[in-house]
């Protein structure tokens, strides 16, 4: 029964993950005739301009990382050893990564700290200044920055998950052992938090390894390049496919790294799920009168500023009439424009589409690789696992590049059209269905579907009457997840889209690029509400993220 | 009929099971043992969740094994109850049905006729996550019984309550089995609980069955020590048998003990039919039916509360064997007292009425009635 249930999923991967895939593989690996040839990628690493690419894709990821760890960490032992009121608020907004677009997050960065944002504005009237002060955009700063208040968060939820469940008392031990403040923190705290630490640390590397539209924009330009724009650059701008295919070959090679890397420190991480026991934890709101109270409370202020602010000023720019200074008045101009038709009504009309449809594919695909997964029992299972999950070690943008290169010969043009889009949204969204469903199905006592079995059900009833229903919250979760993912996907949709097939944060982008913020911010606000509609959905339902 | 269990092999690296044995049909047949024993892997066997290496089970004359699990038509009651938990508990016990396509009127008059027989009328539409530990075993055991199975399979089905509901359950589960005459294997650790519920008691040790035969005859008659000392409580002496003697209820032997010659009386009847259709050869099960020959060395094995302090009684008979030594503890458990006397050497232990007095110099004089010794062969 598993291997049929296989069928599908792994004809649909086959033909639009690992051909489009084996294309940018093969263009990498041929010289201009077609032969093979290691000559393209040599001369690439021979070359300063993208060694120094190379370098710096890498540099920034690290230093990034650094950044989001030391500004998660503290909120990660506020969540894991207080209680306080909001808690499940703050705890609620460290989804938020994982749901807002990147493009929100470019849009609100250049809003907020931009030469004309909100914090020059501020500054300048302040100190009746003539100039901005701050000149943060397109630098290694503002790279750096955007990506540590995007990614931090991540840092909270997933270090927080684990400190929660470490007994306070092997620290109350040390601590009559003598051991207090960093020593007790370095010798006994962190070797425990360190399995959810380094997890979580690789992600983030891995999501600003990959990052796009954050390096794009914010970047601004040659000196700060990563890999993903500079294929996305050679794809689209230069047209030239070989050296875009090699540069991703690389680019994956190094992300794939790190993936191995991180799922390897993952398994490592479950040891502490054994240590469950709930705890009494003191209450933050009794500590206000002391300076350590204060600071705390101060840095959870901070923390749900930095998540929200980027989408309180896309959301509150919209309101505006028109961009510059001087002038603020309230207006709905943008939406009446959005409302009224053409390519913006178009933009959310087919981002709605897509998402749907991204939804209704990668649901079953990642239910039925999921279920498989978690239920077979045989030595290639693992294997099987690995061939499925890799898309998430390949960013987007090789994605666009190998649909682009794969289906051009073709005489069915599947670049141009619809599916290509929803195509590429379901390989990136399905292994985010998977985690959330085969942590529920493994879940699944086996004493369930034995009572189960025993009463009649064989194995397609069971599936259906049993395990289905009892992963339902998850793939609701799933689901939303996958809605999400591809309404607010800007890499892969970049590569492919034409002026018929534009979502909307390609006309955020568009708009960021002409200077038309308020426009932007708009079409930001429309985005944000179904990315709003997909984090409501998977913060009720409940399932496990990241 | 009922169910036969022939030539079962299942081999694990570290553990192989062979089993051997039928479960009568309508009777409740207990399988005892220590953990690790393969007590749950034969349960698990029989409702097909594991398959054996070699065997066959068969189901009122027809074969069962070459089934999936799901067609064999045996209903389950899980340790740990394994409700659906995304069902209430009118679809929990309606599961089974829907599996076999029962009309919607047939379904709830049987979901009722088994919430009366569980005695949890009115809560068809509870969920089953907030019901109670022993509300929900009622559940699962209605769950199991609703789509009439051949055969029910208990595993351990009260470890997970406290002594108090374990005790109303069992008695409750008794009523039902007894009420709908269904063949039922339960699986326990728990020798209360199998002398209690039993029809008969299969004893199992590593993988084979030691004894199977009535609660009575497996604790009195223990088919071997293991099966003496597992069930009970047991005193135990070493001696030599050195004489036997014809007696008008059996056969008496002498044998020789430390302290002292004790007499005992064979049952004659004949080998008991534990199994009268299956005279498996290699089974141990009924050795004890065999007097060992004059001079072989035996262990001697009496339990504790048939030894009996009786001063007025003392010495009257002249086939009580009479023991005399000195008490080393005594254990006060209300009901009765539990009193260690040291006889040449020889620790032994007495479950004595508490009202009857002990002599107050320290010794104690006591005497086995000559049918409750059982010899087993060696030391």
């Amino acid at each position: 029964m598993l291997f049929v249930l296989l069928l599908a999923p792994a004809a649909f991967l086959l033909l639009f993950f690992y051909f489009p895939l084996g294309s940018v593989l093969v263009g990498g690996l041929t010289d201009r005739s077609g032969r093979f040839s290691l000559g393209i990628i040599t001369s690439l690493l021979g070359d300063p301009y993208y060694l120094r690419i190379i370098g710096f894709t890498v540099w920034q990821a690290i230093l990034s990382t650094l950044l989001s760890v030391l500004m998660g960490l503290p909120g990660a032992y506020l969540l894991a050893r207080y209680d306080f009121r909001g808690k499940r608020l703050i705890q609620a907004l460290t989804t938020v990564p994982f749901v807002l677009p990147s493009i929100i997050v470019v849009l609100g960065f250049v809003r907020f700290f931009g030469n004309n944002g909100i914090l020059n504005r501020f500054l300048m009237s302040l100190l009746g200044l003539s100039e901005p002060p701050l000149r943060i955009l397109y630098s290694l700063r503002a790279i750096l920055l955007a990506h540590a208040f995007y990614n931090f968060p991540v840092v909270v939820r997933i270090v927080s998950s684990l400190w929660r469940r470490i007994h306070p008392s092997t620290e109350e031990a040390a601590r009559s052992l003598g051991a207090h403040g960093l020593r007790l923190f370095w010798r006994v705290t962190l070797p425990q938090i360190l399995p959810a630490l380094l997890s979580a640390a690789a992600l983030v590397f891995i999501f600003c390894l990959l990052s796009f539209a954050i390096v794009l924009v914010l970047g601004g330009g040659p000196r700060y390049t990563t890999l993903e724009v500079e294929v996305y650059r050679l794809a689209k701008v230069s047209l030239d496919l070989k050296t875009g295919s090699a540069l991703a070959l690389v680019g994956a090679v190094i992300s794939l790294l790190f993936l191995y890397a991180y799922i390897k420190l993952q398994q490592r991480s479950s040891f502490a799920e054994r240590m469950t026991e709930e705890v009494e934890r003191p209450r933050l709101g009794s500590m206000l009168g002391s300076l350590r109270g204060v600071v705390y409370l101060l840095y959870l202020l901070f923390m749900a500023l930095v998540i929200l602010a980027p989408m309180i000023t896309v959301v509150a720019y919209s309101f505006q009439l028109r961009s510059g200074w001087g002038q603020q008045a309230i207006s709905l101009e943008w939406y009446r424009r959005i409302l009224s038709g053409g390519p913006y009504l178009r933009a959310v009309a087919n981002s709605l589409f897509f998402a749907c449809m991204t939804m209704l594919l990668s649901l079953p695909l990642g239910t039925v690789l999921a279920y498989v997964g978690a239920r077979s029992r045989f030595a290639g299972g693992r294997v099987v696992e690995a061939v499925m999950m890799l898309p998430i070690g390949i960013s987007s943008i090789i994605l666009g590049l190998g649909y682009l290169k794969a289906y051009q010969q073709l005489p069915w043009r599947i670049v141009g059209s619809w599916y290509a889009i929803v195509f590429a949204h379901t390989v990136i969204a399905y292994p985010f269905v998977i985690r959330v469903a085969s942590a529920t199905f493994r879940k699944i006592k086996s004493s369930l579907t034995e009572a189960a079995s025993s009463l009649g059900a064989g194995p397609w009833r069971l599936f259906w009457y049993l395990e289905l229903p009892l992963a339902r919250s998850a793939l609701i979760t799933g689901a939303a997840f996958a809605f999400g993912i591809s309404v607010g996907e800007i890499n892969a949709s970049l590569m492919l889209y034409n002026e018929r097939l534009i979502t909307i944060p390609v006309m955020v982008y568009r708009l960021i690029g002409s200077y038309n913020f308020i426009g932007a911010c708009a079409m930001g606000s429309v985005l944000m509400l179904f990315c709003f509609l997909a984090f409501l959905i998977i913060d009720r339902a409940g399932g496990e993220v990241g | 009929m009922g169910l036969q269990i022939r030539g079962i092999e299942k081999i694990y690296p570290d553990f192989r099971l062979e089993l051997d044995f039928q479960v009568r049909q309508g009777e409740l047949l207990i399988l005892l043992g220590p953990s690790g024993c393969g007590k749950t892997t034969t349960l698990r066997l029989i409702a097909g969740f594991i398959d054996s290496d070699s065997g066959t089970l068969a189901m009122d004359g027809h074969r069962i094994d070459t089934l999936a699990a799901h067609r064999r038509r045996i209903g389950i009651v899980f340790q740990d109850y394994a409700l659906f938990p995304h069902l209430n508990v009118r679809d929990n016990i309606g599961f089974g049905l829907r599996m076999q396509r029962w009309s919607p009127g047939d379904s709830r008059r049987r979901i009722e006729e088994l919430l009366h027989l569980v005695s949890l009328e009115g809560y068809a539409k509870r969920k089953v996550t907030r019901l109670s530990g022993g509300e929900q075993q009622r559940i699962a055991l209605a769950r199991a019984l609703a789509p009439q199975p051949r055969l029910l399979l208990l595993d351990e089905p009260l470890s997970a309550l406290d002594a108090k509901l374990r005790k109303g359950l069992r008695i409750e589960i008794r009523r039902i089995q007894r009420e709908l005459g269904v063949t039922t294997l339960y699986v326990t650790h728990d020798q209360e609980e199998a002398l209690v519920l039993g029809d008969r008691i299969a004893v199992m040790r590593e993988g084979h069955i030691e004894q199977i035969d009535t609660p009575e005859r497996v604790y009195n008659r223990p088919a071997n020590l293991f099966v003496g000392t597992f069930l009970g409580q047991a005193n135990l002496l070493p001696g030599r048998l050195v004489r036997r003697l014809g007696s008008s209820d059996g056969q008496m032997a002498a044998v020789e003990t430390p302290v002292g010659t004790l007499r005992v009386r064979w049952p004659d009847e004949p080998v008991e039919a534990a199994m009268p259709d299956m005279p498996a050869p290699g089974q141990p099960a009924h050795s004890h039916h065999a007097l060992p020959a004059v001079g072989r060395e035996v262990t001697v094995f009496f339990r504790p509360e048939h030894c009996s302090v009786d001063p007025q009684e003392s010495g009257k008979t002249c086939s009580s064997n009479r023991i005399s030594g000195r008490v080393v503890r005594k254990e006060y458990l209300g009901s009765h007292q539990l009193v260690e006397v040291e006889a040449q050497g020889e620790h032994l232990t007495l479950d004595l009425a508490q009202q009857k007095p002990l002599s107050g110099d320290g010794t104690v004089t006591f005497s086995v009635d000559p049918s409750n010794i059982c010899l087993f062969p060696g030391r």
